[in-house]
């Protein structure tokens, strides 16, 4: 199998290697030793009621976080989500030491009493890359850490943490407790800011494709707004806070067991891609390969793009061109080489951003299936440009065809009449007798045979009659002309595109020549209508059968006509069974 | 007899005004434009009104639009088409329904002084002048159980120019026999083609061209 390189996707930066095994066994390690001393703090502590609940809550919290930040950051060592869950479990764990005994413990413990809350916010606001993308969320999560520890910081100064606590200026609890209620209505609203951004982002975007990750949203927003009717009860001084606190812990704890589950999910997502091996084993049409690709992503909106570079465009499978949605349309972008060449893009739900490896593995299966597909653009653009320039070369030849009867026209058939005219009231002067007016008469049968051919070369240059007078008309005189009795029937409202009219002209009257020559006819049968945006025209006659579709006879000509219009040409001549002549030409009404 | 006309082409308009005026004919009005002819006709009234069938700006359909219009517009008014190329569909699509007044002649034909200056009286008059390529186009039509093999060679030139527009009297001048003798052939051609004498020569003109037509 040929070498198959991805290009770097551009929303996540460069692909980071995952951490060293060791170090993600010290650290989970590290999370159950943290949690083991959360439990003791609780037990031992003197102003924990119920400890048994708190520490057991606090170990759901902080192993939840810690484990999951590990796995996550196993899993998706190009996202920072792994690392900041990791130190949102030990933010937690920071915090619990206000239940110590121990004076200097308790005072880190209660100066950092905010720092839980605003970690989850900014894990839920960096979800899934671990960068806060937008400057709103930007600003939210850093106000969050400045009221939250700054104002923290404020507290322990202002010796807000009772009598016995350390690294106190002044004892001004009044002003403390005041400095207590900014910090708890400032962070009730930064989290409600947050529930906020997830809206936006919802609207943007529009659900999530996998349940898993509605789910994991929908942990994150009900987790903010657990953290805001917590802060604001306790601002407010209203009873049953405890319960509040419990019911927000929980609820915060299962942010990240969603997350898991996004992660599991997108595993078995991945035997998606075996599926889609044998499908691509089946070398499916490339019109197909979207739908397989759709399939396997689970993404029905995914369309694919396939770079041309003799055009150093985007096209899609019938060769238009079109554009990569901008970074900001709600669809994400992701570029698939191959052999260092550029190939395709496939135009995805922006969901899919968190399962790199789904869209990687994918990406690499179907790379010589999307290249197929990219020959196929490639192919049907060319066509395309060729179809174009064939229409203005009949368009340019047409032109100039009738330019060159319109000269002849209004140059010499109109001088030659003009002289012929002059030489006869010279030759009624003269009288019937003399010679000189023999030899005049002699003058002006000579014009008039000039005239005559003249005309039938005007007339083989260009149709003059079909571009003044409509092919209506025209085919009347071909009709009455024709070798074998014809029967017209034309069925036409108004006038057609010229280039349209001139091409039938020439099919009817070479098709009735043909007649004449050919066929042995005894009648023939015109027929032209106009049904459902194109011109159908048919010549049908009585004779041998038998034309020779492929030399001669002119039907190659005639063929050519009508593809340059984008029409087709169709001939039945059964042996003894007559020959029928059928064009359809596009022609929008 | 008043006349109007409408050539785009410097050259034929004053040969046809000068011709038509040495023929004793008076020339009321020539213009270039299909605009201004039918101004023309509206303010002078001609008896015929001599039109080119390529006008300008487009080159295209305007000279016979114009003729059509008059022919609606101004029934008392010949309307003679002339033309570089005739066409059957173009000829019918001038009659129409009525040959009375109207003419569709080959340019060339001008030049034939006397034959052109009689068509242009006959359709000044009310009568009909019709390309004898035309008629000869129908004539030789392909039909299946053609009626016309049962005419004699005599009687087939009688009905040539019966489709012309000529009157029996102008048959008879052509073909240099009597009135009676012309009569004869006429209502023996009526009767081998099946079809009803009518009054007038022009009717006998659109009768004639519609049953070679079909």
């Amino acid at each position: 199998m040929a070498s198959v390189a991805l290009a770097p996707p551009a929303d996540t930066g460069l692909i980071r290697a995952p951490p060293k095994p060791l170090l993600l066994v010290a650290i989970a390690l590290a999370g159950g030793a943290a949690a083991g001393f959360a439990v003791v703090l609780a037990l031992t502590s003197d102003h924990v009621r119920e400890p048994e609940v708190q520490a057991a809550l606090i170990v759901w919290v902080i192993l939840a976080y810690v484990l999951a930040g590990v796995i996550a950051w196993w899993r998706r060592p190009e996202s920072r989500l792994g690392p900041l869950m990791i130190a949102a479990g030990f933010g937690t764990f920071v915090s619990m030491l206000g239940w110590s005994n121990n004076e200097l413990l308790r005072t880190i413990g209660q100066t950092l009493d905010f720092l839980p809350p605003i970690l989850f916010l900014h894990v839920f606001l960096a979800y899934p890359s671990g960068r806060l993308e937008r400057p709103s969320e930007r600003v939210i999560v850093a106000a969050a850490y400045l009221t939250g520890i700054g104002l923290g910081v404020v507290r322990m100064l202002l010796g807000g943490f009772g009598p016995d606590s350390v690294f106190k200026l002044t004892t001004e609890p009044g002003v403390a407790d005041v400095v207590l209620r900014v910090q708890l209505v400032t962070s009730a609203a930064l989290a409600l800011a947050g529930v906020g951004v997830f809206v936006v982002r919802r609207r943007g975007t529009g659900r999530p494709l996998r349940r898993s990750l509605a789910l994991l949203h929908d942990s994150f927003a009900l987790a903010l707004v657990m953290i805001a009717v917590l802060a604001m009860r306790a601002a407010l001084g209203i009873s049953g806070f405890e319960t509040i606190q419990r019911i927000t812990f929980f609820v915060v704890g299962l942010a990240p067991l969603a997350f898991l589950v996004g992660l599991l999910q997108a595993r078995l997502a991945r035997s998606a891609v075996g599926d889609l091996l044998v499908e691509l084993r089946a070398d499916p049409a490339p019109s197909d390969l979207r739908d397989a690709l759709a399939r396997a992503l689970r993404d029905p909106s995914l369309r694919l793009a396939y770079w041309l570079p003799q055009f150093r465009s985007w096209a899609d499978l019938d060769g238009r061109a079109m554009e990569l949605p901008s970074e900001d349309s709600g669809r994400a972008t992701t570029l698939i080489d191959r052999d260092g060449e550029r190939v395709a893009a496939l135009l995805h739900d922006p969901a899919l951003r968190d399962e790199r490896e789904l869209l990687d593995a994918v990406g690499a299966a179907a790379a010589i299936a999307l290249e197929n597909g990219r020959l196929h653009a490639e192919l049907r653009a060319r066509l395309e440009e060729l179809k174009g320039s064939r229409a203005r070369i009949v368009d340019a030849g047409q032109n100039e065809r009738r330019r060159l009867e319109r000269n002849l026209h209004d140059g010499a058939q109109q001088r030659l009449v003009a002289l012929s005219l002059e030489l006869s009231l010279l030759e009624e002067q003269l009288g019937a007798d003399s010679h000189a007016s023999a030899r005049l008469g002699q003058a002006r049968r000579e014009i008039a045979t000039s005239l005559e051919e003249l005309r039938d070369v005007a007339r083989g240059i260009h149709p003059a009659v079909v571009s003044g007078h409509g092919l209506a008309v025209a085919l009347e005189q071909l009709a009455a002309r024709a070798p074998v009795p014809v029967e017209l029937n034309v069925e036409l409202v108004g006038r057609l595109p010229e280039r349209l009219e001139v091409a039938a002209f020439y099919l009817v009257s070479e098709s009735l020549a043909n007649v004449g020559k050919h066929a042995n006819a005894t009648s023939a049968t015109v027929e032209v209508a106009r049904t459902n945006g194109q011109v159908v025209v048919e010549v049908i006659d009585n004779g041998i059968g038998g034309a020779d579709t492929e030399r001669g006879s002119g039907l190659r000509g005639l063929a050519d006509r009508v593809e340059a219009l984008d029409g087709r040409l169709r001939i039945w001549s059964p042996k003894g069974g007559g020959t029928r002549l059928r064009a359809e030409i596009p022609c929008a009404s | 007899m008043r006349v109007v006309i409408a050539e785009d082409s410097v050259l034929l308009r004053e040969g046809l005004e000068r011709l038509l005026s040495e023929s004793g004919l008076e020339v009321v009005g020539s213009c270039e434009t299909a605009e201004d002819l039918l101004l023309k006709v509206r303010s002078y009234v001609p008896d015929v009104a001599i039109v080119d069938i390529r006008l300008p700006p487009t080159h295209n359909d305007e000279g016979l639009r114009a003729a059509l219009e008059i022919r609606a517009r101004h029934p008392s008014v010949g309307v003679l088409v002339l033309s570089q190329y005739v066409e059957v569909g173009l000829a019918m699509k001038l009659l129409a329904d009525s040959a009375e007044g109207a003419g569709y002649l080959l340019k060339d034909r001008i030049s034939d002084v006397k034959d052109f200056i009689g068509a242009v009286r006959r359709v000044g008059n009310g009568g009909s002048a019709i390309d004898p390529i035309i008629v000869a186009t129908l004539l030789s039509k392909r039909r299946s159980n053609d009626p016309l093999v049962e005419l004699t060679p005599r009687e087939r030139e009688v009905l040539e120019l019966m489709a012309e527009g000529r009157s029996n009297q102008g048959i008879a001048d052509t073909l240099v026999i009597t009135l009676r003798a012309v009569e004869k052939y006429v209502s023996s051609v009526f009767g081998k083609l099946g079809l009803p004498s009518s009054g007038s020569d022009s009717r006998r003109v659109l009768a004639v061209l519609l049953y070679l037509r079909s």
